[in-house]
């Protein structure tokens, strides 16, 4: 089923026993992001978190971990919650040759309820704003679906981009915000910047869960999230017009916050910790100024934390990092069977692979690397072969045990490009890469000693399905 | 409250300013540095709240603020 909002998605999560309603009394900090901390050590499948009794606010409604599980993104993806990871991703991907589902257009917008606007906007009066890790600069907005359009092709709802980006807030109408060079909306910046002018933004908090999704994905520039969306949904995204900016924004949002980035102006941000499980900044980052902020009457606050992997964030981007990467290396290399790019944003991925000749799961792994995503992440490939499942870390391990000779199977290639944010970059933005090809030698590349594999016995594969079906039974 | 912090746990600039306060009167500020922009409740820990229990780690001075880089840089103006 698909959900237009997130106030239906929590229903359902209670429904389902993946939402936790905490009424007892908490402080904003340190115990908002010390919860949604926890969930990410007590298991998989941790539920959802919902607070409503925080200290000196009076009507505060705080929803954390909502994708931060396996349960929790199935049930995102309208799919049982006890759905394994890896038909997850394949359902994922089914899903995506559906792409593009034209959106729906809707005027009645619950969002529309309220409206601050010029020198009243004051975003600390609509949300319960706080901390979550120590050395963050301040507040932050960090589950935001952030939409933009191209200041040279503004007609064009292909270019027009919806992506999840860090937001500090530094005044009641101010934002510092990171665009990092690699995303879509820093070529928005940029073309705007270069002209001298402003770029109108979009900020909308709280929103449906298949949109939380695409807007952390890492699509090609001219890809709609919207028709993404409805293609994942299997139903047409609502969305509604923006009153300031005329941006097409989420119907189902809590909040929707309009301005501008304010062209060539910098100012100090963060640190934030981050997805890398360390803390990146200070930096001197671009600032937003907040003209018109709509919303939801008692909006739920919806915040991700986000540290020491795993946490929220990685199961929010997991799947849908594994799924593009899979697509774009399958339109050119039909022999990859699946790819796992879940740790640190596809920092390093996984792929299982067919050969082609000898020489060849190397190939796939420099094509990862130049994937639009791979140029600002994938610095590590370890290649297995087509019977590992790349998901099956064990299996991996083995793969990298007994079949990779380190003198001819790990490849280094200096100073190419990453993300800023990566830790071990040199200089920020800069690293070498690595290929491990953990797969078995195919001719003319003959060496080792692989005759004699011990393969799984025929029927274990029903077996294994069976047992599943045997254990979701039991509940 | 409005018993404003005398300065910045971070940076140790003394010019403080009030952003929010709480929606039950009394229970806590939200404030921020003038200088390096860090926002704080004032009701934290002390680790958060006080320049002595503020980690090193994490202490700027002006000179980390004025030479931080710029993500992203700001582009040359078309002609």
């Amino acid at each position: 089923m698909a959900y237009d909002d997130l106030r239906s998605f929590l229903d359902t999560l209670e429904k389902e026993g993946q939402l936790l309603r905490i009424t007892d009394e908490v402080l904003p900090e340190p115990d908002l992001a010390a919860a949604a901390n926890a969930t990410g050590r007590i298991g998989e499948n941790a539920p959802a978190l919902h607070f409503d009794n925080v200290k000196g606010f009076t009507d505060a409604r705080i929803a954390m971990n909502v994708h931060g599980s396996w349960a929790n993104h199935a049930l995102a993806l309208g799919l049982p919650k006890n759905t394994p990871v890896k038909e997850q991703v394949e359902e994922f991907a089914r899903r995506w040759d559906a792409f593009p589902v034209a959106p729906e257009r809707r005027e009645d917008a619950p969002w529309r309820e309220n409206t601050q606007e010029g020198e009243d906007v004051d975003v600390f009066s609509v949300l319960p704003l706080f901390r979550l890790n120590d050395g963050d600069g301040g507040f932050y907005l960090d589950k935001a679906a952030v939409v933009s359009r191209d200041p040279d092709d503004p007609d064009d709802f292909g270019k027009q981009n919806v992506g999840t980006y860090r937001i500090q807030v530094i005044g009641t109408n101010r934002l510092a915000f990171q665009p990092v060079p690699m995303h879509d909306v820093a070529q928005h910046l940029r073309k705007a910047e270069e002209k001298g002018e402003d770029l109108p933004i979009a900020i909308t908090l709280g929103n449906d869960p298949v949109m939380a999704i695409v807007a952390g994905m890492p699509m090609a520039y001219d890809q709609s999230e919207y028709e993404m969306a409805g293609a994942l949904r299997g139903a047409p995204a609502p969305i509604a017009t923006a009153p300031l900016t005329g941006f097409d924004v989420p119907w189902g949002s809590e909040v929707v916050i309009e301005g501008v980035i304010e062209s060539r102006k910098r100012q100090i941000e963060g640190p934030f910790g981050e997805f890398t499980g360390h803390y990146s900044g200070g930096r001197r980052m671009p600032v937003i100024r907040v003209d018109r902020v709509s919303y939801r009457t008692n909006p739920v606050f919806e915040s991700l934390y986000l540290g020491m992997p795993w946490t929220e964030c990685d199961y929010l981007v997991g799947p849908n990092t594994c799924v593009p990467l899979l697509k774009q290396l399958r339109a050119e290399f039909p022999e990859v069977q699946a790819v796992n790019a879940m740790y640190t944003h596809g920092l390093m991925v996984i792929i299982s692979t067919a050969k082609r000749y000898g020489g060849f799961a190397k190939a796939v792994g420099m094509r990862a690397m130049t994937t639009p995503h791979g140029l600002g992440y994938v610095a590590q490939v370890i290649l297995v072969d087509e019977d590992v499942d790349p998901f099956n870390l064990p299996q991996v391990m083995w793969a990298m045990s007994a079949k990779v000779n380190p003198k001819d199977d790990v490849v280094v290639i200096p100073n190419l490009s990453v993300l800023e944010l990566a830790p071990a970059a040199q200089p920020a933005g800069i690293s070498s890469k690595m290929i491990i090809d953990a797969t078995t030698p195919v001719a003319p590349d003959i060496r080792g000693n692989f005759s004699t594999p011990a393969k799984d016995l025929p029927e274990t594969a029903e077996w294994a399905a069976r047992l599943q079906r045997l254990i979701a039974a039991r509940g | 409250m409005n018993h404003l912090p005398v300065e910045c746990p971070r940076c140790a600039f003394a010019e403080i300013s009030l952003l929010a306060t709480s929606p039950v009167p009394g229970v806590w500020d939200v404030v921020q540095c003038g200088r390096c922009l860090y926002t704080w409740r004032t009701i934290e820990p002390a680790r958060r709240t006080q320049r002595d229990a503020y980690p090193d780690t994490f202490k700027l001075t002006e000179a980390d603020i004025e030479n931080a880089i710029e993500v992203p840089a700001v582009p040359p103006l078309l002609k």
